[in-house]
């Protein structure tokens, strides 16, 4: 076999990567904090999660920027040029985790330095926060090792966090008369609204994986019509 | 005139829904076949006809081997496009298809390639007719030391076409987009045009031979990105009314104009003393440059091994 060529290209492509996943546990910082916040009611570290989320946009642009670079200059096929149409899903999809993540923060200061809370619901919010976490970093391994079992897996994980989603949302109707606490449940159903939605970026991650490995583009679980995983 | 020329070929060519293929293509060793996924672009080949059946076929110079057991079809309005390293056999396959190795005496084909399903090298067949049916665009532009006029008019003379000479020579030029550019000067000497006129004249003194199929070998690589973008929208248009089989060393090329693309490799001997070429993969154009079948195709499109 002839020597490897285009070394240089290669290893921008790999650096690329590395930056787009990276994106990943920028995400993954943020949404311990924001989890943090949640918990204690903590004003000032949402302020700082909404904040830093500049980092996430920056990381975003910066990328974007590389891929349209990559792209004029060095016409990917194949192989290559599926991983770069999915490192731009990849990153679209980290943004919008980092903006859940603000979504959340903004709502904190609304419930005020010493909510009532309802502890039962708050243990579902703060399992659920754990288990998108955990989501958020099997995605990561997915697509870091072109692993199409790990992030198939990731629909059943995502089915946790759904399950926890419906039990917060039921909680909220139960939550009673008070206001202030028909308040904060109604806010802590937005939360949890917030922490499915970035659940669900990352099974669209474990698609990209999929469609990186067998150049099939195709949707785990269609959410029009329910049914067995395809593709 | 011999029975299996002009006529014959002509009337396949014809003929509507003419043996309309089996669903497979076979490449090297009959192994790969054509099988479009749903998003890809390239037509079903089911529904398509077949200008060339390559089964097996060889070709060797002075018994030293230059491609092995090619087998693939061509289908009739598309461009197919041949791609490979140097030396992998590309020019010399293309040259089988319209009897151009016939020129060279220590040439020998074997197996088989058929035409509308008659056999091109037949021993009826005669070469003359087939490379008017089966026109053919090098690298480098060659135009004759004449006139703009007389370039196109010289094909269609020397075979006798019957017609308005001056509407040939018209539709021709209009046919290789060429005509609003020259309309003015057809009696200027060819010489005086630019490269990327000129590999156009030479695309419409092809053309104007009325042929069923256009080679095209490396028709760009001595022109400039502006003369290499009209033969290219030329192209789109060409295969319309003709089948085009292009030998290019630019994928991106290939990736642009074809709806089939076949690699093919340099293979060596044990010995390394001895190299030939043959066929990879050969699949509709989309496919072979977004999820390539094997990796040799993969590293080659990719530019991972030169």
């Amino acid at each position: 076999m002839p020597d490897a060529t285009r070394t240089h290209y290669q290893a921008e492509l790999t650096e690329l990567e590395v930056r787009s996943l990276g994106g990943l546990d920028l995400v993954s910082e943020t949404l311990s904090r924001t989890l943090e916040a949640i918990r204690h009611s903590d004003v000032e570290l949402a302020e700082m999660v909404i904040a830093d989320d500049d980092r996430i946009d920056g990381r975003y642009l910066e990328v974007h920027q590389s891929i349209l670079n990559l792209l004029a200059t060095q016409a990917p096929v194949a192989t290559d040029l599926r991983l770069i149409a999915a490192l731009l899903h990849v990153m679209k999809s980290v943004e919008r985790m980092g903006d859940q993540c603000v979504n959340i923060a903004k709502v904190i200061p609304l419930t005020g330095h010493e909510p009532p809370r309802d502890e039962e619901m708050m243990r579902d919010i703060v399992t659920m926060g754990h288990q998108v976490k955990s989501l958020v970093s099997q995605c990561k391994q997915g697509f870091a090792d072109r692993d199409v079992e790990l992030s198939r897996d990731l629909v059943r994980q995502d089915d946790v966090v759904d399950n926890l989603n419906r039990q917060c949302f039921a909680r909220a109707i139960a939550i009673g008369d008070d206001i202030e606490m028909r308040e904060w449940g109604i806010t802590m159903m937005l939360v949890a609204r917030a922490l499915e939605r970035i659940g669900d970026n990352a099974v669209d991650i474990g698609e990209q994986t999929a469609f990186v490995v067998t150049g099939l583009f195709r949707e785990f679980e269609d959410a029009s019509h329910p049914g067995p995983a395809v593709g | 005139m011999s029975e299996l020329t002009e006529e014959r070929f002509r009337e396949r060519a014809e003929a509507p829904g003419n043996d309309a293929g089996d669903g497979t293509s076979a490449a090297a060793g009959g192994s790969i076949s054509v099988q479009p996924d749903e998003f890809h672009h390239a037509r079903d080949i089911g529904e398509l006809e077949k200008v060339f059946e390559l089964e097996s076929l060889s070709v060797s110079y002075a018994g030293v081997p230059a491609v092995k057991e090619v087998s693939m079809d061509i289908y009739k309005n598309e461009v197919t496009a041949l791609i490979g390293p140097s030396g992998c056999g590309k020019s010399t396959l293309i040259r089988c298809l319209n009897r151009m190795n016939d020129l060279v005496p220590t040439a020998e084909v074997t197996g088989r390639l058929l035409y509308h399903g008659e056999d091109l090298y037949g021993p009826k067949v005669d070469p003359v007719q087939v490379r008017k049916l089966i026109g053919m665009v090098f690298q480098k532009p060659n135009p004759f030391p004449k006139s703009i006029y007389e370039n196109v008019a010289f094909g269609p003379r020397i075979l006798g076409m019957k017609g308005d000479m001056d509407e040939i020579v018209e539709k021709a030029l209009r046919g290789a987009a060429l005509w609003d550019e020259v309309k003015d000067r057809l009696d200027s000497n060819a010489f005086g045009m630019s490269g990327g006129q000129q590999q156009r004249l030479c695309i419409a003194r092809c053309i104007a031979v009325e042929p069923d199929v256009i080679l095209m070998d490396e028709p760009c690589s001595a022109l400039d990105p502006i003369s290499t973008g009209k033969i290219e929208d030329l192209m789109m248009e060409l295969k319309r009314e003709f089948s085009i089989v292009i030998v290019t060393h630019n994928m991106q090329q290939a990736a642009r104009v074809s709806d089939r693309t076949a690699f093919l490799m340099v293979e060596l001997d044990a010995t390394e003393q001895n190299r030939w070429g043959r066929i990879v993969e050969y699949d509709a154009t989309e496919k072979i440059f977004t999820n390539p079948g094997d990796p040799r195709t993969e590293d080659y499109v990719s530019g991972k091994v030169g």
